[in-house]
């Protein structure tokens, strides 16, 4: 355990293969190590206990089933960079603990890559390209072969005949509970690997890009982080801060999806955030089959 | 084991053979000329565990030859681009904003092609009813000639029809 204190964070793993390389260039240079391999140093503080004594800061406003347990997470600040945590917060187990569905985060993965698609690939049939509607010679009696326009594909210069027409959709949509379910999965992953950090709020004390980056190394977060808040005033603070950094970047609560869930390591969410969430996912677990869509009037929703 | 790194230029380098006597040996080779190493590494070894590094020659009938990696450097993508990163938010606006926008209001496309998905027919189809009066006529009488043959090869050749 010695060796580890003197490992810096990110080559940790990989100085414990470098020792056993004889010669001295031990590790190629092109090596790329996930960051999220298990880190010592991540594993400092572990997440909360089910059954600590401390009093919650938040509570789940749902139902929780009689079955399970509510998530345990700490609810750290971005005041000071070495602050302790204020609390505990405690999470849905429907939204936060649902069981890890893989095939649904690709599906729902694939579905956001796919449905905004228009692929502009575009060929000329025979007909449109320009020229070729006389039959080049006669039929018989030149002694080539026998052709009727000379821009029939087996021509240069002909048209294609099987190429891709036109402007093409791949659009379609999932079922709205499997895109549910999809960004439950998607939390529940995130909060199990302790990439799901909780914070009350997201007031910086400077609007300076350095700051966040050295509390997100501080607290070895990973290197990319994703910073979700309700509503639609940000701080100016956390905007500018993250205006000039390509991996830290801030989306209003609406905005979240499995595909920025997926890309960046780890998730901030405000304790707002938690509650917008539970609320707009949980609802779909107990509601009606809808007769006609959602964005006419219901007497009863929203 | 040969270790080395496949991108360093192609100037003197170390070749490691395989002896008979079933040990390793460094011998170091000058690699001035392609042929003459290719003929040199033929000469050296002559069992099958020698590794050699094959470097395409262009021959243009004369005495100069051109000289390729057989690797290409890999492009260097960024990964973390304004689109890249921001890719996908909002896909969900429905399901988390109250159903007052859908995501399909998200789609970059041809007012014909918005939230629709449709064979090259069914796409011609409705180009033509939604934008076919704006049309310039060439283009306009290219789409009805394609959807007059395309009709007729679905709905009266092959097996489905």
């Amino acid at each position: 355990m010695l060796r580890f204190s003197f490992i810096f964070r990110g080559r940790g793993v990989a100085k414990r293969f470098a020792s056993s390389f004889s010669n001295e260039s031990a590790l190629p240079p092109n090596l790329l190590l996930p960051t999220n391999l298990v880190d010592p140093d991540r594993l400092k503080r572990p997440p909360p206990p089910a059954d600590s004594s401390l009093p919650p800061l938040r509570k789940c406003d749902a139902a929780v089933p009689a079955h399970l347990t509510p998530v345990q997470a700490w609810v750290e600040s971005l005041e000071r960079q070495d602050s302790e945590p204020l609390g505990v917060a405690q999470l849905h187990p429907d939204v936060f603990a649902v069981p890890p569905r893989l095939d649904i985060l690709h599906s729902v993965e694939t579905w956001q890559r796919n449905y905004k698609r228009i692929s502009h690939a575009h060929t000329k049939v025979r007909s449109e390209v320009s020229g070729g509607g006389r039959k080049p010679w006669k039929q018989k009696g030149s002694g080539r072969a026998r052709h009727g326009s000379i821009r029939s594909p087996i021509w240069r210069g002909g048209g294609v005949s099987h190429g891709p027409r036109g402007p093409t959709s791949y659009y379609y949509m999932l079922p709205m509970k499997v895109r549910v379910q999809g960004l439950k999965v998607a939390l529940s992953s995130k909060m199990a690997q302790d990439d799901l950090h909780i914070v009350d709020s997201l007031n910086i004390p400077t609007p300076d890009s350095q700051y966040l980056l050295d509390l997100i190394r501080h607290r070895h977060w990973g290197e990319s982080v994703l910073i979700v808040d309700v509503g639609e005033d940000f701080s100016e603070n956390i905007l500018q801060a993250t205006a000039n950094l390509k991996t830290v970047n801030v989306i209003p609560a609406i905005g979240l999806n499995v595909h920025s869930m997926l890309k960046h390591e780890a998730i901030v969410l405000t304790l707002e955030t938690v509650k917008f969430l539970e609320d707009k996912l949980l609802w779909h677990d107990e509601r009606y089959t809808p007769l006609y869509p959602f964005k006419l009037p219901y007497s009863d929703f929203p | 084991m040969f270790v080395s790194d496949p991108w360093l230029r192609y100037k003197q380098r170390t070749r490691v053979a395989y002896d008979s006597e079933h040990a390793w040996k460094q011998k170091t080779v000058d690699m001035s000329l392609l042929g003459g190493l290719l003929r040199a590494g033929a000469s050296y070894c002559q069992s099958a565990g020698t590794l050699l590094h094959t470097v395409r020659t262009i021959s243009t009938g004369t005495c100069c030859q051109i000289r390729m990696h057989a690797i290409p450097q890999p492009k260097k993508v960024d990964r973390w681009t304004e689109k890249r990163s921001m890719y996908g938010v909002y896909d969900n606006i429905g399901i988390l904003g109250d159903f007052k926008a859908h995501p399909k209001d998200l789609i970059v496309a041809p007012c014909w092609l918005k939230a629709f998905k449709g064979n090259e027919l069914q796409r011609a189809i409705r180009k033509k009813k939604m934008v076919g009066d704006r049309m310039m006529t060439q283009d306009r009488h290219d789409l009805e000639k394609r959807i007059r043959f395309l009709y007729r090869r679905f709905n009266r050749t092959g097996k489905h029809r």
